[in-house]
């Protein structure tokens, strides 16, 4: 389940503080209202599915101290995906005293759908019909009154991104109400929701609508349905299930659904009028097509890349980490905290620790604010921008094909984008994949292939020097790598493929204040998450080589870098400091070219092996984290050999080639 | 039983029981249908069937039915010989093809009365031709499967149908959703939760790269196979 152990949600949720939770459709607009009423702006996002985490925030509305919960976007509340389990649960379990369902205007017809399913459950609310502007740009009028009077409950219309209508929507939230609307069902429907409803116990929403999602094949109920009745009556529910489904052809679920559509047509039928559209959105609309255009998307996204690349690369992992590193860091702060310890700690084995070659001040500390931190910062910002703009999910429109070779779909391109950021952090967001298949491939090929913005900086220091031919064979085996690797391991991990379905949200121009904030966020999840892993590697490294370790298997490493790979001996040492980082390697090699210890083979076989290793210790607690110890060690055990088999090979290759570099 | 007698066009309208007014032939039709749909549901018996027929003279015309090899009677078990197996079959299939057609051509909903005056209507060809022009539909509009012909074997469509997935739409057309045939059961409530559902109007953005669908203001990027199991009619 989600951890959404943030302090402040913990301690709140346990106060009895007067309660509304926003409920809608993804891309709606709820975050934008959560923001408008508690004050603090939390992540708006355009990708389906980022939203995984459920966002509380205090605000003092109508003089009453309220708590308001922004949950994870949802198109059904019989759940389909891990965030929309988070969301039904809470209607579930959670008692709250106010619903506020917002609704996307130009797509009220989905918006009922929720709004129905809300009306089942017999829980008071509200329905926030926001984004009021677009949908008039696009000749969309909606009668709110008429609407309100079919519903029997409160209609308000906002546009929550300019702040109209927060007025009226606060006064709303006073006389929230459960709607009399009801949906009827086939005969043997109805009766199945008889009598699995005269089983179930007493709970925060109506016996009905949880029948319904016992009907629809709602597995995720089943922990619910468990702790609160005795196994024999489960059983017997579930028999009832299983009876009124066999008297069917299509699943229970979508002949429910296809009901609930009929009845929000009908309600929509009589509250909606088209009028001549604007001309507000034409721009954006051709934006959003062009961009999944066959021949000119590629183009797009060429640039897309090459823009983002500018700004983090160039901007943030050249410019921003120099002044970090060289100025703040290496002329005042290490110096400084050199001097305070030598003056505060009289122990050489603690102020080595500390601010040694491995210290955890001058490596860890520095590593993970003057250089990562940077990148990761300047990469945030993009990816917010991208996120907010809409293009993501078009880029898995664009890949989508690609993607399906290495058993996975469009949707993957999300996490293995931000690995160009951190692969650690995409690493994290492999959860917002459906099954667990693509789970363990993404982490895999993140861990393999994906050079994080960090090694990125270094790797294109060292491509410069070298020929376009070079650089072109080592991409070409990078990508071929990958493709071979995620193609052979989805053949061998079970489990199957899911669906390619992505909601494509419009081409929107992202606020500024948003991205800053969302940013600001994500920056804060980076150091309290990732810091600790550097610091923790950095221990590790320091102890390694207290104990001479690295010597050690620097001793054993040496003969296969001499004699397989053709490198210099001093090569296994960025090895293994690559071991640990995969771009602390990657600088050695940067020196060793320097030096002019090796010519063009050497480096683009060095570069390609340190490429292909894990990317750095952090990034392997990490895999720990999310797919356990023995998935993550049997990775481990694949990608270390295997890149020293692929370097062993193209060394191999192009030397009998005799290829001129 | 209320599916059987809806099928019967019995059901519903109030004081109206049997719409058909039946000749001896259709008589036996709408036994041969029973059976048939009892059989599906696993639950054919002799007592059964008296208890969904509504004819008078039931007992008479399944002795007659056995005597001249359709059925075979053994004491409650009931069995269609070959020949009536095919004619069921070929009943079945022209009462729930004319069923998906009322439904989906005429938007009538409940045209279960009209559908048992066509199925003794359609001659074989005519029947097939409704097939194809519906494309090949696999289940009446309650659901329940609809018997294969031989045109729906063939794999080339001589006559265009009407309905056709959506992935042969030309990208820019517009269509409405009359059936979906799912791969699987969580893919449909998956996309009929975003309004993918018969009777919505849904028009094919793009098949390059990716294929794209738009149903109102919502934008969806799927899979091909998916757009193959959803059938439309042109609008």
């Amino acid at each position: 389940m989600h951890d959404h152990g943030s302090k402040e949600g913990a301690t709140i949720r346990d106060t009895n503080l007067r309660k509304i939770l926003l409920i809608g459709n993804p891309n709606v607009g709820k975050s934008a209202l959560f923001g408008l009423l508690t004050g603090t702006y939390v992540t708006v996002s355009n990708y389906p599915g980022t939203t995984v985490e459920v966002t509380y925030g205090n605000a003092v509305l109508n003089k009453a101290r309220t708590l308001v919960i922004d949950t994870p976007g949802v198109n059904s509340l019989v759940p389909m995906s891990e965030d929309e389990k988070v969301t039904r649960d809470m209607l579930l379990s959670d008692r709250s005293d106010v619903v506020v369902q917002v609704a996307d205007t130009k797509n009220l017809r989905r918006g009922l759908l929720i709004t129905l399913q809300l009306a089942e459950m017999a829980v008071p609310f509200i329905l926030d019909l926001n984004m009021d502007d677009e949908a008039r740009s696009r000749g969309i009028i909606i009668d709110q009154e008429k609407l309100s009077l079919l519903l029997g409950v409160e209609v308000i219309k906002t546009v929550a991104i300019r702040r109209s209508g927060i007025d009226k929507l606060l006064k709303g939230i006073q006389h929230p109400r459960p709607s009399p609307v009801e949906v009827r069902y086939d005969d043997a429907i109805e009766g199945g929701i008889r009598d699995i409803a005269a089983l179930l116990p007493e709970a925060n929403i109506a016996r009905r609508a949880i029948a319904l999602m016992v009907l629809s094949g709602d597995e995720s109920l089943k922990g619910w349905l468990h702790a609160n009745l005795q196994d024999h009556i489960v059983t017997e529910i579930e028999g009832i299930r299983q009876t009124t489904q066999s008297r069917f052809n299509n699943s229970l679920g979508y002949l429910i659904n296809q009901r609930r559509m009929k009845k929000a047509d009908e309600v929509l039928a009589q509250v909606l009028s088209l009028h001549e559209a604007g001309k507000g959105s034409a721009i954006a609309f051709h934006i959003g097509r062009w961009s999944m255009h066959p021949v000119y998307g590629l183009p797009i996204l060429i640039a897309v890349l090459y823009l983002v690349y500018q700004f983090v690369g160039v901007l943030g992992a050249g410019d921003a980490v120099k002044f970090l590193e060289e100025t703040v860091f290496g002329k005042y702060l290490n110096p400084w905290a050199a001097k305070i310890v030598h003056f505060a700690i009289p122990v050489p084995f603690i102020q080595e620790l500390l601010i040694g070659d491995y210290g955890l001040f001058t490596m860890a500390i520095t590593y993970a604010i003057a250089i990562v931190l940077p990148i990761v910062g300047f990469f945030f910002i993009a990816f917010s921008f991208l996120e907010d703009s809409g293009y993501l999910p078009r880029l898995a429109v664009m890949v989508n094909r690609v993607f399906k070779i290495m058993g996975l779909n469009g949707k993957a391109v999300l996490p293995m984008v931000l690995g160009l950021g951190c692969d650690t952090m995409a690493t994290l967001t492999t959860r917002i994949l459906e099954t667990k298949k693509e789970r363990i491939l993404v982490t895999l090929l993140l861990a393999l292939g994906v050079p994080c913005s960090a090694q990125l900086g270094v790797i294109l220091g060292l491509v410069s020097g070298m020929s376009g031919l070079a650089t072109a064979i080592w991409m070409f085996t990078l990508l071929s790598v990958m493709l071979l690797v995620g193609y052979l391991a989805a053949k061998v991990i079970p489990g199957e493929p899911s669906d390619f379905v992505l909601e494509l949200p419009p081409i929107r121009l992202p606020q500024f204040t948003n991205i800053l904030v969302k940013t600001l966020a994500r920056v804060q999840w980076y150091l309290k998450e990732a810091v600790p892993l550097f610091i923790l590697g950095t221990f590790i490294l320091f102890v390694g080589h207290k104990v001479g370790a690295l010597a050690h298997i620097q001793k054993i490493t040496d003969p296969i870098v001499v004699n397989f790979l053709g490198l210099p001996s001093r090569a296994a040492e960025a090895f293994v400091i690559g071991f640990l980082r995969r771009d602390y390697g990657a600088a050695g090699l940067f020196m060793l070219a320097k030096e002019g210890l090796l010519d063009p083979v050497q480096i683009v076989v060095s570069l390609t092996v340190m490429t292909l290793f894990i990317p750095c210790i952090a990034n392997f607690f990490m895999m720990v984290k999310e797919r356990g110890m023995r998935t993550a060690s049997y990775m481990a055990a694949f990608i270390f050999p295997f890149a020293f088999l692929v370097g062993g090979a193209l060394n191999w290759l192009l030397r009998t080639l005799q290829v001129k570099l | 039983m209320a599916e059987i007698r809806r099928i019967l066009g019995v059901e519903g309208q109030a004081g109206h029981p049997a719409l058909c007014v039946l000749p001896e032939i259709e008589k036996e039709d709408e036994l041969f249908e029973i059976i048939w749909t009892l059989r599906e549901d696993g639950n054919l018996s002799l007592d059964q069937i008296f208890q969904n027929c509504t004819l008078k003279d039931c007992e008479v015309i399944l002795k007659d039915l056995a005597k001249t090899g359709w059925i075979d009677i053994k004491g409650q078990a009931v069995e269609l010989l070959p020949k009536g197996d095919k004619r069921a079959r070929e009943l079945v299939r022209r009462h729930r093809l004319s069923l998906r057609m009322f439904y989906d051509l005429f938007a009538l909903d409940g045209a279960e009365a009209e559908a048992c005056k066509f199925e003794h209507i359609l001659s074989p060809e005519v029947t097939d031709s409704v097939c194809t022009l519906l494309g090949h539909p696999p289940n009446s509009p309650d659901g329940k499967p609809i018997p294969r012909g031989e045109c729906c074997a063939m794999f080339r469509q001589e006559m265009k149908p009407l309905v056709a997935p959506l992935a042969d739409l030309v990208p820019g057309e517009q269509a409405k959703i009359v059936f979906i045939t799912p791969g699987s059961h969580s893919r449909l409530d998956r996309l009929s939760a975003m309004g993918v559902v018969p009777g919505s109007i849904v028009k094919l953005h793009q098949k390059k790269p990716s294929y794209v669908i738009q149903l109102g203001e919502t934008m969806i990027a799927v899979d091909k196979d998916i757009t193959k199991e959803i059938f439309v009619k042109k609008v």
